[in-house]
């Protein structure tokens, strides 16, 4: 029996840490190779460490194009749609979990069947709206689309069903309006999902590619990604800065995932949602 | 605060919950809205509470007309058998929030929850959250809350259902001792007739949504106005007899004639039924008169039950356990004074 367990937990554990080393290889070659030299990166055999960890790529990867500009091109498109997502994701999914409203479950139903639709199939019109609507090429044509998720609504949603009429109820018949509940009571019982919606939604914004390759062509509008696409393109072959700037792309998502790890896991551990 | 229930019917989409039902529930009592299951007993209570719309009737709160009154206007507090506890807030901010969406001042509203936290006996865990609590202590808690803002009226809906036995019997009296201390007219649902006929002044018992009788609960007991009353209180429970009268004469059926002094004036009817609770019945050695034979005897301690068997139908008696009956023995069986009644078998209507 003692035997049985401890090989089976070695299994568990060799094949835990096989993933771990797949998964977070290129990270590690990323991270290295942006500070390794041109002729480091591409010795043979390869090199597993630079010779010295020096910060040139980086500057020089900052000089050739505006990463700073694009950061924050970035943290604004993704704070704006971020929050105005998140407050229309709590009040529909308030009105679709506690309100009476006509055909509810039909028009719920309907808004559903739409997230059948993929992204790539409303580009266009999404790019017609934006240009009629004057917003093409700014800021917040970055932010406008994003601003609602049914997605993110029916997660909310079915957290709020699991939440008991009765305290509704017990509100009510205490004078509590429809707004002052869900701000008082539904939304900090919600707040681990609604934790976990605003991180996967963070994260969707921040690594959101197609759309921003579209609707901007400002060079100084550009978000991280679409910047690091163009640097990519324009800037060459030269893989140690491509790497140096990779980083700077992924080290806010990184830096944000350590933090709020806890709360990534625990919403999709809890929930069964998948990102 | 008295409550007048007139002519009151709610009607959901595909059947009727509660059917023309008059009620009046005096200033100052604690009622019980007693019945099975399924019997509409919670949603006349969430009527009352203003949380269902009314189909027909009305609802008087003292002389006022609450009828289309919203719930938070009604001066209503509501205890759930959940609890309906804000499982993020301490105890004493779910006892505060009432009175924090009255908008009462923080100190006032502090002081007035600490007041009611120590009525209830919780003034000690002010701090803690409701997943930290025992069912008992979150009871105690809602009942808190739902007292803080001096309702008009306090409902409570199952309280006690969610509770382990001993609890309950414990949380039952302590209903009872809170509400002679604050003296709010007092309305709770159940289903245990014995947690009503314990605690309640008035019980008012329903069936498939129609009132069936309002009365205390010893004169429930004692005097049943229908087959259905009589048969949901009481443990073990009543003994129903069926047979016809005939010639002053109960004849069961299996031609077992049943003789009391308190039979001579009926007139003869088919299809009666005489029920007869466990204490009513007396066994005596057999003398000619009422027999039965002794089927299976139980030994309870301070006491003996005895299945008799009276023609086709059983009936449980209690025996001192000084007498020594056997089983298969013949007895005569004598009524006390009360604890009998015959009904209609088809109405369920009272005839004696």
């Amino acid at each position: 029996m003692f035997k049985k367990i401890s090989l089976n937990k070695i299994l568990i554990y060799f094949f835990l840490v096989a993933g771990a080393i797949i998964m977070v290889f290129p990270f590690y070659w990323m991270i290295t190779g942006a500070f390794k030299t041109g002729e480091e990166i591409i010795a043979f055999p390869p090199l597993w460490l630079p010779s010295h960890f020096s910060l040139d790529n980086f500057i020089e990867a900052f000089n050739k194009a505006p990463f700073l500009r694009y950061f924050m091109n970035s943290v604004i498109a993704m704070v704006g749609s971020v929050s105005i997502c998140t407050v229309t994701t709590i009040l529909g999914a308030f009105a679709f979990s506690k309100l009476k409203i006509p055909f509810k479950n039909v028009l719920l139903g309907f808004l559903l069947g739409l997230m059948m639709v993929p992204f790539e199939m409303i580009v266009i019109t999404n790019f017609r709206t934006i240009v009629d609507l004057g917003i093409y090429n700014t800021i917040l044509a970055l932010i406008i689309p994003f601003t609602s998720s049914i997605f993110y609504m029916y997660i909310l949603k079915g957290f709020f069903d699991t939440i008991p009429d009765s305290l509704y109820q017990a509100a009510r018949v205490d004078g509590c309006s429809n707004w002052k509940y869900l701000w008082r009571v539904m939304v900090p019982i919600g707040k681990p999902s609604l934790v976990t919606i605003i991180l996967l939604n963070a994260i969707a914004s921040w690594n959101s590619f197609l759309w921003p390759s579209l609707a901007i062509i400002d060079k100084n509008l550009k978000t991280l990604p679409f910047g690091l696409y163009s640097f990519v393109s324009e800037g060459g072959a030269k893989t140690e800065l491509m790497m140096a700037a990779a980083t700077i792309v992924v080290l806010p998502m990184i830096i944000l995932f350590i933090f709020a790890r806890k709360h990534i896991v625990n919403g999709v551990a809890r929930g069964g949602l998948k990102g | 605060m008295k409550v007048t229930i007139e002519h009151l019917t709610k009607r959901f989409a595909d059947n009727t919950a509660v059917r023309d039902f008059n009620a009046v529930i005096e200033s100052g009592e604690l009622v019980a809205l007693l019945g099975p299951s399924g019997c509409g007993k919670s949603t006349m209570l969430n009527m009352i509470s203003g949380i269902l719309d009314v189909t027909e009737g009305k609802i008087y709160f003292d002389d006022d007309d609450v009828t289309d009154v919203v719930p938070e206007k009604r001066g209503v507090g509501l205890v759930f058998q959940n609890y309906a506890l804000y499982p993020h807030m301490t105890v004493l901010e779910n006892i505060c929030f009432p009175l924090e969406i009255k908008k009462v001042p923080k100190s006032e509203r502090v002081q007035k929850a600490m007041e009611m936290a120590k009525l209830v006996h919780v003034d000690n865990m002010l701090d803690r959250k409701p997943s930290q609590m025992s069912g008992g202590q979150q009871q105690r808690v809602a009942i808190a809350r739902a007292l803080v803002k001096k309702p008009r009226i306090l409902l409570l809906d199952e309280p006690l259902s969610n509770l382990d036995a001993r609890l309950r019997i414990e949380m039952r009296e302590e209903i009872r001792r809170i509400q002679k201390e604050t003296k709010v007219t007092t309305v709770f649902v159940t289903h245990d007739q014995e947690e009503a006929m314990s605690i309640s002044d008035h019980i008012i018992l329903m069936k498939d949504g129609e009132l069936q009788q309002i009365a205390k609960p010893q004169e429930l007991y004692d005097n049943p106005a229908n087959c259905f009353v009589a048969d949901f209180l009481g443990n073990p429970p009543i003994n129903k007899t069926y047979g016809v009268i005939k010639g002053g004469k109960i004849i069961l059926d299996g031609e077992c004639s049943i003789e009391d002094e308190r039979f001579k004036n009926l007139e003869d009817r088919d299809d009666i039924i005489l029920s007869l609770r466990a204490e009513a019945i007396e066994v005596c050695e057999d003398d000619g008169y009422n027999c039965g034979v002794i089927d299976e005897v139980y030994v309870m301690g301070k006491e003996v039950l005895a299945y008799i068997t009276l023609g086709n139908n059983k009936v449980r008696a209690y025996i001192d356990s000084d007498e020594s009956f056997k089983v298969g023995e013949k007895v005569s069986l004598k009524l006390k004074k009360r604890g009998f009644f015959v009904f209609d078998k088809m109405s369920g209507e009272r005839i004696l």
